[in-house]
């Protein structure tokens, strides 16, 4: 299962809940892969309506080789983790921990300690 | 030491949320809301800790990123994790047992949820979280906190000359204190010491919400209003009318307090109450008006009630007139051995005697009167008797001068036992005062008043007989103070009723006789003039809409203007407990009459005029209870002129003695004395 928290903007605090056995995002058994879909659409897996710096597909969220990776899909305002006073943006795929701040278009959002597929 | 509550720091925030174009409400709004507070503790405590509040703020501005000026959802909604924190705050208050959350409850659940972007913000600046939570619990402002103010705008139609002072201001913050901006946008017409004001709240985003009309008084007259409207008013109201939707504001440390009525359906241009709407667009339409939309909605719930009612007119109007007497004050060892003395239950005719012979300096003692209003900025206690129904109780005002309100505390409803005084004024010299600032040469002991060539009875001489009358009349729900100042003229030109201060159940014809005196006073004199001739000449147009003859008028705003009237006496024809019987209207118009020549508030005409229909109601009331041969006044063939003569002989002798010489020596003198 994964825990998302929102951290900012107007749905600051909103706790998602993503599971892999009710057809949350793209769930693959053979490879032990998921993908969740980050965006404006109306059919993402996260649809962050509410942030117009959101594109309408913006960002994937990874579940492979046992961890988490955040994939930016060429979003126009981008995706950005914490890094120092200023904030990286993400380019590709990188690895994102469980805790760790991460932002699309202007929502800071993290993945929750407990989010594992264990 | 107050803090700030939370319904303050959430109108800041909101304030905050809309200049960065965010619309929600976030930790992060709250937050800046806070460290805003000069000498709150949010701000003390990070200074404590070597940051300034204003580098915190734009930390924490920065991290939060301005929104765009596209909206995508309406209001500005409370995010989750605001929810949470005012949910622990709440908990925090009610441990406490703080009514409402203050600051130091805010602070210290953001800081108990650790996940806030502001907290983010705190940690990246290395600020020590823990300590900050130990010191929110016990931190004390060495000053008191004050909020951001509400800003205060005043609309192109106040008056800049109209101030309103700092106490008022204060009261008026207080009740918008949801709002950040606020305009007033005029200052209504009222009497006395309150302030009645549209105001047009602002949201936070530049919206404007609905007019309100706001009064601001001593606070004792406030609660009173409200709860007159809570037991008089709130159940016989119509659908569309101003109503108070919320309690008073009465702030610990203001003797002041506030009201606000809110105008159901308002919009467009802000209310305008009548007085202020006939001076700006005149009469025209205004007496359909009043008979459709103030008549025809109020009626069922009050005029229409009319319970039988006899009662002698002062039960009902003596609390009008100026109070019985005036007094000073002074100490119990400067009386003679058998001062006069005026106890309640008060003795009538004892006091109708009295009061012929007792002069200025003469001791006095009153027992037993009631504190009815405390006028801290003179120095005055307003007493009455206190003793019987709503308006009875108010009868045998007593001012009382020179109080010391430092050394004594009184309260509104408070039993003097004893008050020790000499007499300054009776209500007769009052009268007389007022009288010589319409006519310097007014004889008081003439029995009729030539007007033209018709003699009118004279008022000064028989209100007396007046107020000892009985009628036999009806009992209604009434406004109790239906001026044209406290008529609103809403939307789709419908009228409310607002100030319900005097609301209560009294003789059902008073507010109309008050509203004709309004119309005259207020609407048609200002037309017309100050000087007698005019004023006699617009008395016998009212005659003539008595009679029921055309009225003696070519100026047609003048004519329009009357013909309110004339819609006010349709209305009272209504109201009439016998069909016909015009007594009940014109005792009450006599003694509402003869009140408003006392009234500084209204223009020199008005008084005149308010003298002269005085005099006319007195006859029309001897003249309908004895009416002579050779006057019939209700046959229009008689040409109306003709029924104004008025004899001496027709006239009922009064019940009081007309004044002797000696009595009338003095108040001459004390004429001469004024001019001089």
């Amino acid at each position: 299962m994964l825990d998302l928290m929102i951290m900012s903007g107007v749905d600051d605090g909103l706790q998602l809940h993503y599971r892999t056995d009710n057809s949350d995002g793209q769930w693959e058994t053979e490879a032990n892969r998921w993908l969740i879909s980050i965006g404006r659409r109306e059919d993402s897996d996260l649809c962050l309506r509410n942030d117009s710096f959101v594109s309408r597909l913006h960002a994937y969220l990874r579940w492979e080789q046992e961890r988490w990776w955040l994939q930016d899909l060429k979003s126009t305002n981008g995706t950005f983790v914490e890094a120092g006073d200023e904030d990286a943006r993400v380019t590709g795929t990188i690895p994102i921990e469980p805790g760790e701040m991460f932002r699309v278009g202007h929502t800071w959002m993290r993945i929750q300690n407990e989010s594992t597929l264990t | 030491m107050a803090l700030i509550p939370i319904r303050d720091i959430l109108a800041n925030a909101r304030q905050e949320s809309v200049q960065l174009q965010h619309h929600y409400l976030g930790v992060e709004h709250l937050f800046i809301a806070m460290l805003q507070i000069r000498g709150g503790i949010t701000a003390s405590l990070l200074e404590e800790q070597g940051l300034h509040a204003e580098y915190v703020m734009d930390a924490v501005r920065r991290r939060a990123e301005k929104g765009t000026a596209q909206r995508l959802w309406v209001g500005i909604p409370y995010t989750p994790r605001t929810l949470i924190i005012l949910d622990i705050a709440n908990d925090l208050a009610a441990d406490a047992e703080l009514p409402e959350s203050t600051e130091r409850e805010i602070l210290s659940a953001i800081l108990a949820e650790r996940d806030s972007l502001p907290i983010r913000v705190l940690k990246r600046l290395n600020v020590d979280i823990e300590k900050l939570i130990k010191s929110a619990q016990t931190y004390t402002p060495i000053r008191d906190s004050q909020p951001l103010d509400i800003r205060v705008e005043f609309g192109d139609l106040f008056d800049p000359h109209e101030s309103i002072d700092g106490e008022q201001l204060f009261v008026l913050r207080r009740i918008f204190n949801e709002y950040t901006r606020i305009r007033v946008d005029r200052r209504l017409t009222g009497f006395r010491n309150a302030l009645i004001l549209v105001v047009t709240p602002i949201q936070a985003d530049g919206r404007e919400d609905s007019a309100v009309v706001v009064k601001i008084d001593q606070s004792d007259n406030i609660l009173d209003e409200y709860q007159r409207y809570e037991s008089f008013v709130k159940m016989a109201l119509p659908l569309q009318t101003a109503r108070l939707e919320d309690r008073p504001v009465a702030p610990e440390s203001s003797r002041l307090a506030g009201l606000k009525y809110t105008l159901v359906a308002s919009g467009g241009a802000p209310p305008l109450d009548l007085r202020t709407r006939v001076q700006m667009l005149g009469t025209g339409g205004l007496g359909g008006m009043l008979h459709r939309e103030l008549y025809e909605q109020f009626r069922r719930a009050w005029w229409q009630q009319k319970r039988p009612y006899r009662f002698q007119a002062w039960q009902e109007y003596d609390w009008l007139m100026p109070p019985v007497l005036t007094i000073d004050v002074c100490e119990p060892e400067e009386l003679p051995a058998n001062p006069f003395s005026l106890r309640v239950p008060v003795n009538r005719a004892r006091l109708n005697t009295k009061m012929k012979f007792l002069q200025c300096g003469d001791p006095i003692v009153i027992e037993n009167f009631v504190v009815q209003r405390i006028d801290r900025d003179n120095g005055v206690l307003k007493l009455a008797a206190g003793y019987g129904a709503e308006a009875d109780k108010r009868a045998y005002r007593i001012d009382v001068r020179g109080c010391n309100f430092e050394k004594q505390t009184y309260y509104r409803g408070q039993t003097l036992d004893r008050v020790v005084g000499k007499v300054w004024k009776t209500r007769l010299e009052m009268m007389a005062d007022a009288m010589v600032e319409l006519e310097p040469d007014f004889d008081f002991s003439a029995r009729t008043i030539p007007c033209g060539d018709l003699q009118l009875p004279n008022p000064i001489l028989l209100y007396e007989d007046m107020l000892e009358r009985y009628v036999n009349g009806s009992m209604s729900k009434i406004h109790g103070d239906m001026h044209l100042g406290n008529i609103i003229a809403g939307p789709n030109q419908s009228l409310w009723l607002i100030d319900f201060g005097q609301t209560r159940d009294g003789h059902t014809l008073f507010d109309w006789a008050s509203l004709e005196i309004s119309m005259l006073g207020d609407g048609v004199m200002p037309l017309a003039g100050v000087r007698w001739d005019i004023a006699r000449q617009i008395l016998a147009c009212v005659a003539a809409i008595s009679s029921r003859q055309p009225m003696p008028l070519e100026n047609i705003s003048l004519l329009s203007a009357m013909s309110t009237v004339s819609t006010i006496r349709d209305i009272a024809r209504e109201c009439l407990t016998t069909p016909d019987d015009w007594s009940e209207y014109f005792i009450a118009v006599a003694l509402c009459a003869l009140r408003a020549i006392t009234w500084k508030s209204m223009p020199l005409g008005g008084r005149r005029l308010m003298f002269l229909l005085s005099g006319l109601a007195i006859h029309e009331v001897l003249n309908q209870e004895n009416p002579s041969g050779e006057k019939p006044s209700a046959d229009p063939s008689v040409p109306m002129t003709d029924r104004f003569v008025f004899s001496v002989p027709g006239l009922t002798p009064p019940k009081t003695e007309l004044l002797s010489d000696e009595e009338n020596f003095t108040l001459r003198d004390k004429r001469r004395d004024k001019k001089l």
